[in-house]
């Protein structure tokens, strides 16, 4: 077929900064995609202010004008607690788009449209995990910090102000996001392992939440030491202002540890995909 | 050029390519035919990498196909019509796989144009007959402006019109020098559109020709002689080493001798002829003798039974 582009077909080569520009844009183009950041959004907010108002009510019960305030570094706590409430829930939708950025060209044949352009497959699963995880953590960010500009005032409301000069807390905000950024890539990984919609969420929802109420439900040590190291209590430690008592990985241990649940489920996922017939 | 060297594929237990060596030549339009669970679709597959070959390789332009610079302009696949992702319009369907190549959208504007898909090209895909997708599925095929096209059932679904616009696109990309390897179970389309033909069955290949000698090869030379000494003829002949039918009185189908041969033992032996006609077999007679025995699904019952009386005949 004649072309009336011919130079420009002429240049075009397969490069990796046209395979991320090929998944951004199947990312944007698909509802799913909207409307699971959209929900991520509302619930993350929504969350946040319903615990901002409860911690009203039962940290100081006395009320406005209140007497004793609580110690800055109790205030900052719940100052990060509440901006990052919405993160346990807003990871569910995160953890089902993991799996159905990549279940979803299984399902449909897709895929096998995705290797024919890319054959060696590998730079596909590399640019979905740059693409979907920078995507998600920079609205994850924007939950952080909206989260916390709603709760703020509610709280300073009641005595318990926070500013973003607290120790700790820009560092809770940013955990938060990164939190949900590689749980979805670590559903990214179990759903390129899985290649099914269903095996993927449930296998990943699992993990996030049914793992931990196992760990404590076994009565033993090394139960309760391993259930430290499942992603979702992993996370506390990266998103929340520790107090004593509180028994959460340091920031930095917490930060290996998601992300290396992230990269074992994607290098299993990406071991399968060079392997598999598509 | 496609090339493939005692290419091999099992699933498990099953072989569904069984060592096939063939090459699809540049400039002339390969017909691959075969009966359903003949190995075409795998053999495809693997000509584009999707299904890694148990054995064997198989080469695009002297390259296995994932080592080109840039696959998209070297080959264009069409595999089945629905390997698109249903929430997705065509145009941004179009978009992302351009943009792995950094093919312009000024191209995918083109390819919708060629492919007639300008009125839907913003609707999702979810919602596509099978003809449409067929014709997004050509559209993805040609948006590298390909030297190779691979199309497995590419008038699958398409109405009268679609299917003589792709023979007519087929012919046309063949004509500019492009390799053209397309697949199909339907022999009277292959007649129209095919140069040359590969036959598979059961994995293997039973034929590699050009449609011609397709066509004499696998029915040998049948001859209808009319003839008043019809018996003494049918005796004369078969001391000639002919196989010799008699369809009616006066009526014999000779097989074995040639037309011209066939008139001359008559002449020599004194013989009236009234009729001496070599029959041409259609393609699909030809293809049906071809795969006799390798078809995997055979039909049972009155169908089957029919469908033998023809060929027999």
């Amino acid at each position: 077929m004649s072309t009336t582009a011919p130079q420009a077909l002429r240049r075009a080569r397969l490069r990796f900064g046209g395979v991320l520009r090929s998944e951004w844009i199947k990312l944007r183009t698909l509802r799913s995609t909207v409307w699971a950041y959209l929900v991520t959004v509302v619930i993350g907010l929504g969350i946040a202010l319903l615990l901002a108002v409860s911690l009203q009510q039962s940290v100081s019960p006395s009320g406005r004008g209140g007497p004793p305030r609580l110690p800055s570094d109790l205030q900052t706590h719940y100052g990060a607690l509440a901006a990052t409430s919405g993160v346990s829930f807003a990871q569910l939708a995160i953890a089902v788009l993991g799996v159905l950025v990549i279940s979803g060209e299984y399902s449909t044949g897709m895929i096998r449209s995705s290797f024919a352009a890319v054959p060696r497959r590998l730079p596909v699963l590399w640019a979905k995990a740059i693409v979907f995880g920078v995507a998600t953590f920079v609205v994850g960010l924007l939950i952080m910090f909206a989260s916390y500009a709603i709760a703020g005032p509610v709280l300073s409301a009641e005595g318990i102000s926070t500013s973003l000069a607290d120790d700790g807390l820009v560092r809770a905000l940013f955990g938060g996001a990164g939190y949900l950024a590689l749980v979805g890539l670590m559903s990214l990984g179990i759903g390129t392992i899985l290649r099914s919609a269903a095996g993927g969420i449930a296998v990943s929802i699992s993990i996030l939440l049914v793992l931990p109420i196992i760990g404590q439900l076994i009565p033993a040590d090394w139960a309760h030491d391993a259930a430290r190291y499942l992603p979702s209590n992993a996370g506390q430690g990266l998103y929340s202002i520790a107090i004593q008592g509180d028994d959460v990985l340091e920031p930095w241990q917490a930060l290996l540890v998601l992300a290396a649940w992230a990269a074992v489920a994607l290098a299993a996922g990406a071991v399968l995909i060079t392997r598999r017939d598509a | 050029m496609i090339e493939a060297r005692s290419l091999t594929k099992h699933y498990g237990s099953k072989v569904a390519v069984d060592g096939v060596d063939f090459v699809v030549q540049p400039g002339k339009v390969t017909g691959f035919l075969g009966p359903n669970g003949a190995g075409k679709s795998t053999t495809m597959r693997m000509i584009v990498g999707l299904d890694r070959p148990t054995r064997g390789t198989v080469t695009v332009d002297g390259r296995p196909y994932r080592e080109h610079r840039a696959p998209l302009r070297e080959v264009g696949v069409l595999l089945d019509a629905k390997a698109v992702h249903t929430g997705r319009t065509a145009r941004n369907h179009l978009m992302a796989l351009a943009a792995t190549h950094g093919i312009p959208a000024r191209r995918v504007d083109e390819v919708i144009e060629i492919t007639g898909l300008q009125a839907v090209a913003r609707k999702r895909v979810g919602g596509f007959s099978l003809g449409m997708g067929q014709r997004l599925g050509l559209a993805a095929a040609l948006l590298g402006d390909p030297g190779t096209l691979v199309l497995d059932e590419p008038v699958n679904g398409l109405d009268p019109e679609g299917v003589r616009w792709v023979r007519l696109l087929v012919r046309h990309l063949a004509s500019e020098g492009r390799t053209v390897l397309l697949s199909s179970h339907l022999m009277s389309e292959m007649a129209h559109t095919a140069d040359h033909i590969i036959v598979i069955g059961r994995g293997r290949i039973i034929a590699d020709a050009p449609v011609d000698d397709i066509v004499a090869r696998a029915t040998g030379t049948t001859v209808r002689v009319r003839s008043p000494q019809a018996d003494a003829l049918a005796r004369a002949l078969e001391t000639l080493g002919a196989a010799v039918a008699a369809r009616e009185p006066g009526l014999l189908e000779v097989n074995g001798l040639d037309a011209p041969r066939i008139g001359e033992a008559a002449a020599s032996a004194g013989i009236v002829l009234h009729e001496l006609t070599p029959v041409r077999a259609s393609l699909e007679e030809a293809y049906l003798s071809l795969t006799e025995g390798e078809v995997e699904y055979v039909t049972t019952g009155a169908d089957a039974a029919l469908a033998h009386g023809e060929v027999a005949r």
